[in-house]
């Protein structure tokens, strides 16, 4: 599959920004979308997550793309690009000082707003929420004939991943793997997506909330018109936290837009964090990982 | 038949130690390679692994003919330090008490590290091991 990418100011700044996937302003110079239209529908009734028939465009974050709300220093955290999208609050989202971390994953998660150090910036997958947390958007790719949800990210590793919606139970003995197994449902016109299986290679989220291999995953897609989607998320990791515990956030449909080829790699400036240590990440040499 | 086994083991132990799988999970959790000795000359090479269930952290010293089962692993997350005991038997079947204190350093990096005091029934020494 070949794309052009079309439209968004944002792409410019984004090809000269490979693998640091930080918000800037350039990225919220996102073409005004159009009125809201009604959800868009398949002829059976069903929901479609991307575009209408005779359109084009992909899901961009909305509103603050992250898991908690930041009590200890906002102002830090927006200088460093962490929820610097504006947008509408997700209803609910609790405060860090509300999700139930373990003290092992509470030290981590603070230890890792301190230290940016992320996988994801060495054009790492991301899964989790944080495969909808990029500049660059998600394109859906709704397949009625095979069942299947495609969710293709932009930036990044350029990689994607699968829902099934066939029915099927998730394997037994999964090896882990960055986005894990997603079997989905539709509830009314929520698509519900149970995922299990994950790897303990990446970030789940931008702040730096830690998972481990038992992390399960329930998210909840609500298509709420053509320009917006509401993307509730349960994380439920009894290696991590005492409990399970439910956030969210929000993306918004960028009409016209169009996925580019995007080689992460091809000009990460970060890369050397691969094999560097925290004390001397050099940002200003290039290495293929 | 002991050939295969053997050779098969030489290896894993050449080829493993060369692949570093980031780990973003429980900071402990790996398989840590190094040494210890009571002076910078006498050193032992010595290699953990570490694992996390969700509530306690499990641990083998020098995997093998001769592994350690740790007895006691905690983590201060508040500073970073690690407390690890394990009970043994030294050459002559006398028992030996391992006390290992130490401090992570270089928490996000795949290759983050462990080092501190190393005490090995009556001997005295420091270590440091790297996350593999």
């Amino acid at each position: 599959m070949r794309y052009r990418f079309i439209a968004v100011l944002a792409a410019a700044a984004l090809m000269l920004l490979p693998s640091m996937a930080q918000p800037s302003s350039a990225q919220n110079r996102r073409p005004a979308a159009a009125p809201a239209k009604p959800t868009p529908r398949w002829p059976d009734g069903t929901v479609r997550l991307g575009p209408p028939p005779g359109e084009k465009g992909l899901w961009q974050p909305n509103g603050r793309p992250i898991l908690a709300e930041p009590e200890t220093d906002p102002a830090i955290k927006d200088g460093q690009g962490r929820g610097a999208f504006s947008g509408p609050p997700f209803p609910g989202k609790p405060k860090e000082s509300e999700v139930p971390f373990q003290p092992w994953a509470r030290a981590l998660y603070e230890y890792r707003e301190a230290n940016l150090f992320e996988p994801h910036t060495r054009c790492k997958p991301s899964g989790g929420p944080r495969q909808f947390i990029t500049p660059g958007g998600v394109e859906f790719v709704d397949m009625p004939e095979t069942k299947t949800v495609y969710i293709f990210d932009e930036n990044g590793p350029q990689t994607f991943r699968v829902i099934y919606l066939d029915g099927r139970p998730h394997p037994k003995d999964l090896f882990p793997s960055y986005y894990g197994h997603s079997v989905g449902h539709w509830e009314g016109d929520t698509l519900v997506v149970d995922t299990v299986g994950f790897n303990e290679r990446f970030w789940m989220e931008r702040q730096g909330a830690p998972h481990t291999d038992k992390l399960h995953l329930i998210e909840r897609f609500t298509r709420t018109d053509s320009n917006n989607m509401k993307i509730e998320v349960t994380i439920d990791d009894p290696g991590a936290y005492t409990r399970p515990w439910t956030t969210g956030f929000f993306i918004r449909w960028t009409p016209n837009a169009e996925a580019a080829e995007y080689i992460c790699q091809d000009n990460n400036q970060a890369s050397t964090m691969m094999v560097g240590t925290e004390e001397s990440v050099d940002r200003g040499s290039r290495i293929v990982p | 038949m002991r050939a295969k086994v053997c050779f098969v083991f030489l290896l894993a132990s050449v080829v493993l130690p060369g692949l570093t799988f980031a780990q973003e999970g429980h900071p402990l959790v790996g398989t840590w390679s190094g040494d210890w000795g009571p002076t910078p000359t006498h050193r032992n090479q010595v290699t953990i692994v570490m694992n996390w269930d969700g509530k306690n952290i499990t641990g083998i010293i020098n995997p093998g003919p001769d592994v350690i089962p740790m007895k006691v692993v905690t983590l201060d997350s508040t500073k970073w330090t690690v407390h690890i005991e394990a009970d043994a038997k030294d050459s002559s079947g006398n028992p030996v008490h391992f006390v290992v204190d130490g401090k992570l350093d270089n928490i996000l990096s795949y290759k983050r590290t462990l080092a501190g005091t190393w005490n090995h029934g009556n001997i005295k020494g420091d270590f440091k091991v790297t996350r593999d």
